[in-house]
């Protein structure tokens, strides 16, 4: 866990919002809209971010439900089709808050659904990288999750690779930290 | 509230490209730190309104010690992406001290604050002092080159004058150098100048 603790991703990941159902009341807190008064009630349903329901639930204050991106809708759509779901407007850390929230949710099947998803979604659209012209390729693009579009980079930037190793090239380039070349006037 | 800000913050640098940076936005990082100030004055009102009550804070779970905690937590997170910002950037600085050496041109310096400078400074001279303890320069490319010359072209300014390891030239733009390798590769990292192949 340490480890992770800089890590952006999993900074952006734990900012996914999770319904909640308070135990415990709480005071001077103005995190539930429906309420008037800055006061959770105890037995309020609100949506926090996981890292908040994560932390209250490890005290036994609240007890997480399934967020909508995980919900019947999605999953039918997944049995159907998996390759074809636009996961990244669901939610687009999918798999990385699928998987911390798998631990903590009473559904035995969320597990099931990332590895069916993923595994039918990477045959069916990240093979196809090294083959797939561009027009192809950009129609699937915004449907990628951030960790599948991560994959779809690797696998592009091997293939740039092996295609520079194949016909010779510049072996030094201007260090890519310096940011794009701006057009000279 | 509630970790807003740091996650503002946090997604001002993911937007950027990767591996590069963005000018440091002191104006969110400062609304991150009052953020967190608010949440601090918070913990402590209802800290208080429970000692007035005499309830003991460790052991008495009622609703202040809640709201207490959920500003706590917001903290926790808000210090959690100001070290994750600062420590993302730092990284890259770190990286451009080996990438580029002891110049900044000037587009990055201004993306840097005085601290990062400072930084990068600091790094860059350790890392000379380190390679030249170890006797043999560590940025250079990896892989043995067919032919110890190349042919490069100039495409930024240089000054005059520059002395090579065995001669000296003088650089104008667009003219066309046969120079050792090891010479003509800090120039290209730069991007000052390019290669030319075929």
């Amino acid at each position: 866990m340490a480890s992770k603790y800089y890590d952006i991703d999993d900074i952006l990941t734990e900012e996914e919002f999770a319904p909640v159902l308070f135990h415990k009341p709480a005071n001077r807190v103005t995190i539930d809209p429906s309420a008037e008064t800055n006061y959770v009630e105890q037995g309020a349903k609100v949506e926090l971010p996981f890292w908040l329901a994560h932390e209250l639930h490890l005290r036994q204050a609240v007890s997480i439900n399934l967020p909508a991106s995980f919900d019947q809708k999605t999953r039918l759509e997944i049995q159907a089709d998996a390759a074809c779901v636009d996961l990244r407007s669901r939610c687009p850390y999918f798999y990385e808050f699928g998987c911390k929230l798998q631990p903590l949710v009473t559904d035995r099947t969320l597990g099931i659904l990332l590895s069916t998803a993923f595994k039918i979604r990477y045959k069916e659209r990240l093979t196809k990288v090294f083959t797939a012209t561009h027009l192809t390729a950009s129609k699937f693009l915004p449907f990628l999750t951030i960790e599948e579009t991560n994959l779809y980079e690797a696998a592009h930037l091997s293939m740039t690779a092996f295609k520079k190793w194949r016909t010779g090239g510049p072996r030094f380039q201007r260090a890519s930290i310096l940011g794009r070349k701006r057009k000279e006037s | 509230m509630y970790g807003r800000k740091g996650y503002q913050l946090v997604k001002d640098f993911a937007s950027g490209e990767k591996g590069q940076l963005k000018p440091f936005n002191s104006k969110l990082f400062d609304e991150t730190i009052e953020e967190c100030r608010q949440n601090q004055r918070l913990i402590q009102s209802l800290m208080r309104k429970m000692e007035q009550e005499g309830l003991d804070v460790q052991n008495n779970r009622n609703a202040d010690y809640y709201g207490a905690l959920v500003h706590h937590l917001s903290l926790i997170r808000n210090k959690r992406c100001l070290m994750a910002y600062v420590h993302n950037r730092a990284d890259i600085v770190r990286d451009l001290g080996w990438r580029v050496g002891l110049e900044l041109p000037p587009e990055i310096q201004e993306k840097l604050t005085t601290l990062e400078k400072e930084y990068f400074k600091n790094h860059s001279a350790a890392i000379k002092s380190y390679m030249g303890k170890a006797g043999i320069d560590l940025n250079v490319d990896m892989v043995p080159p067919k032919d110890p010359y190349i042919k490069v072209r100039v495409v930024g300014d240089i000054d005059e004058g520059i002395v090579m390891s065995d001669k000296t030239t003088n650089f104008a733009r667009h003219s066309m150098h046969f120079l050792k390798r090891t010479d003509a590769e800090p120039y290209i990292a730069r991007g000052q100048m390019e290669e030319l192949t075929g």
